[in-house]
C-alpha cells in the first residue's frame, strides 16, 4: 500500500492564483522521490499540502490510507507527528540551545502542558543525544542554535524531524542555502536516514544534478502540472528543458 | 591623481549610456530629477505634511499666549532663586532619612506590584492580538478595547477606581495595572510579531500544539523585546506611582512630595526628596540595563 497517494489534487491561492493542477501521484514506503521545478511552479505547495500547512483547495490525499483532506484538529496533529519537516532557512528557534531545539520534534508526542514547559523523559533526551551524535553534533549540543553555521544548523532541522520517529521525511529545499561540501554532508545524512531507518523522503530540489544522482524517482513539475514521473535513468536533457520551459544552453546545467 | 579623476570622470560618463531603453522605463525619479529609492513616496509625504502642520500651531500657540503682564527679568531672578534653595541646601526636617528611604521601599512597590500584574495579564492578551498567531476576528476586538484603555489615562483610571476602592494605595495599584497591562499588551504582540514565521511553522509541522509553540518557540524567541518592554513600563510606573502618592493618597515618598511642597512649603525637604527620587531613577536604570544584557 502506497504511504501517500496524491488523487486529482488542485490548489488555489486567493481565488485567483493556480498553484496546483489535478496532480495524482502515489509515493510507497521506503521511497527516496525528488520533485524539480522552476520556482512557483507549485512545489512548496505539494509539500504543505501532505502535513496540511496549506489545504488543498480539490482532490483527495490519502496518508497511510486516510484521507486527509477532510481531516479535523485532532487528525492533523496525528498526520503532522508522523511526518518530518525540513527547511531552506532552518527555523531554529535561535534563541535555544541545539538539544532543546533538537527535543522540539517531540512536542507532537506530548502533552500540551509538558511539551509547553519544555519538559522532557530522560529517554527522549538520551535518543536526542544519539541521533546528535549520529549527525556528528554532540559536541555542539549546548550551544545555542546562532551560534552555529549554516551546515551545522540543517543537521540540527534533521535531527529534529528524526526525534519526531517519522514515517515521512518532507524536505523543502534543504540544501538550497548551503554550500556544495555541507551539501552533500546534508544529502548523504538524508540518503542514510532513508535506507537504514525506512523513512520515506521527499525533498524539493533546485539542484537538477543532485536529484538525478541521490534519488531513484525524478517528479519534474511545471506550473501546478506534473509533466515528468519516473527514475532518473530516462530523465531526458530534452525532458528537463521542458520542465524548466527553457531552451537548449539556458540551464546552469548546460554548462560543461 | 588628476589622470585617475579623469579615467573616474570617464568611467561615470561610460556607466551612463550603455543603459537600455527598457531599464528607463523602469526607473521612476524624484521631481528634482535623481532616481528614486524608496517603494512609495505616499508615507514622505504624509510626514512632511504633519511636521508642517505641527510648526504652524507651535507658532501659533506661542503668538496667543496669556502672559499676563510678568516681567520676564523677576521672574527668571525668583525662579532661580528658589531652584538653588531646593537644590543646593537640600535638607530633610519633617522627615528623617530612614522614614523617605521607608517611603521609597512603598513607591517602589506599587510600581513593580503594578508591572508584575501588567506583564501577566498583557501577555495572555498579547497572544490574543499577535496578527501572526491570532484570530483575526479576536485579535480586531482585543485591539479596539486595548486602544480604549490606553487611550484613557493612568491618573483617570486610578480616580475612576477609588470609586470602588476608595483613596490608597489599591486603587492607585489597580490603576496602574490597567494602564500597564493595556501599553504591554501592544508592546508584546509587537515583540510576538516579530518572531519568524518559520520557526512557527516548523514547530506546527511536527505537531506541535498551540501552547506548545507559544512556550517553546514564541515565549524564548521574543522574551528579550519583552523584558525591555516590561523594564520600560517599569520605569514608567514608578514615576507614575510618584504622582499617585499625591493625587490618589497612595502614601510612599510621592505623598511626602506633596506634603512638603503644598503643606509645608518647604523648598529645603522638596530638593532633598527630588534628589533621593534622581538617584532611585538612576540606580533603577543601572539594574535594568545590567539584566537587558544578559535577557540577549
Amino acid at each position: 500500500m502506497p504511504i501517500l497517494e496524491f488523487q486529482d489534487v488542485s490548489k488555489v491561492y486567493d481565488k485567483t492564483t493556480k498553484a496546483l493542477t489535478d496532480v495524482s501521484f502515489s509515493v510507497d514506503e521506503g521511497e527516496f522521490v525528488s520533485i524539480i521545478g522552476p520556482s512557483g511552479s507549485g512545489k512548496s505547495t505539494i509539500l504543505r499540502c501532505i502535513n496540511k500547512l496549506v489545504d488543498a483547495t480539490q482532490g483527495s490525499i490519502f496518508f497511510d490510507g486516510h484521507n486527509i483532506t477532510t481531516a479535523d484538529k485532532k487528525e492533523i496533529r496525528k498526520v503532522r507527528k508522523k511526518t518530518g519537516m525540513i527547511f531552506q532557512h532552518y527555523n531554529l528557534v535561535d534563541r535555544l540551545s541545539v538539544i532543546e531545539n533538537v527535543l522540539h520534534g517531540r512536542l507532537g508526542h506530548k502533552a500540551t502542558i509538558t511539551g509547553a514547559a519544555g519538559i522532557y523523559s530522560e529517554q527522549e533526551k538520551e535518543n536526542a543525544f544519539a541521533i546528535l551524535d549520529k549527525l556528528g553534533l554532540a559536541d555542539q549540543a549546548y550551544k545555542r542554535c546562532d551560534e552555529l553555521s549554516g551546515g551545522q544548523k540543517q543537521r540540527v532541522g534533521i535531527a529534529r524531524s528524526i526525534m519526531q520517529e517519522p514515517r515521512l521525511i518532507l524536505c523543502d529545499e534543504p540544501i538550497a542555502s548551503l554550500d556544495p561540501s555541507s551539501s552533500k554532508v546534508i544529502m548523504d545524512h538524508l540518503s542514510d536516514i532513508n535506507q537504514s531507518m525506512k523513512i520515506t523522503c521527499i525533498l524539493n530540489l533546485h539542484q537538477v544534478d543532485v536529484a538525478l544522482k541521490y534519488s531513484k524517482r525524478i517528479i519534474g513539475i511545471t506550473s501546478g502540472q506534473i509533466v515528468y514521473d519516473g527514475p532518473p535513468e530516462t530523465l531526458s536533457k530534452s525532458k528537463i528543458h521542458e520542465i524548466y520551459q527553457s531552451s537548449e544552453g539556458e540551464l546552469i546545467t548546460d554548462v560543461e | 591623481m588628476s589622470e585617475l579623476a579623469v579615467a573616474g570622470a570617464a568611467a561615470n560618463t561610460a556607466a551612463q549610456s550603455p543603459l537600455s531603453l527598457g531599464v528607463h522605463n523602469h526607473i521612476k525619479k524624484t521631481p528634482r530629477g535623481k532616481i528614486k529609492t524608496a517603494a512609495k513616496s505616499k508615507s514622505n509625504t504624509v510626514i512632511q505634511i504633519t511636521v508642517l502642520v505641527l510648526l504652524g500651531l507651535t507658532v501659533y500657540g506661542f503668538l496667543t499666549f496669556d502672559y499676563k503682564n510678568i516681567d520676564l527679568a523677576t521672574a527668571l531672578a525668583s525662579t532661580l532663586d528658589n531652584a538653588s534653595t531646593m537644590f543646593l541646601q537640600p535638607r530633610l526636617s519633617y522627615n528623617s532619612f530612614s522614614g523617605a528611604m521607608f517611603a521609597l521601599l512603598i513607591t517602589f512597590s506599587l510600581g513593580a506590584l503594578a508591572t508584575i500584574f501588567g506583564a501577566i495579564i498583557a501577555f495572555f492578551g498579547a497572544l490574543l492580538c499577535a496578527k501572526n498567531i491570532a484570530n483575526p476576528l479576536v485579535a480586531t476586538v482585543v485591539r479596539s478595547f486595548v486602544a480604549f484603555i490606553r487611550a484613557v489615562p493612568t491618573i483617570l483610571w486610578v480616580l475612576i477606581l477609588t470609586i470602588a476602592a476608595g483613596l490608597g494605595s489599591v486603587a492607585a495599584v489597580a490603576g496602574l495595572t490597567f494602564h500597564s497591562a493595556g501599553y504591554l499588551v501592544k508592546a508584546y504582540s509587537e515583540s510576538i510579531e516579530e518572531v519568524d514565521n518559520g520557526v512557527i511553522e516548523a514547530l506546527k509541522a511536527s505537531g506541535a500544539s498551540y501552547w506548545q509553540i507559544v512556550f517553546q518557540a514564541i515565549l524564548p524567541a521574543s522574551l528579550s523585546f519583552m523584558t525591555a518592554w516590561t523594564f520600560l513600563r517599569f520605569e514608567i510606573n514608578f514615576s507614575t506611582a510618584i504622582a499617585m502618592g499625591a493625587a490618589a493618597g497612595a502614601g510612599g515618598i510621592g505623598f511626602d512630595l506633596f506634603m512638603a511642597g503644598s503643606f509645608y512649603f518647604d523648598l529645603h525637604e522638596l530638593g532633598f526628596i527630588t534628589y533621593i527620587v534622581v538617584i532611585a531613577v538612576i540606580v533603577l536604570e543601572m539594574f535594568a540595563t545590567k539584566i537587558k544584557a544578559k535577557v540577549r
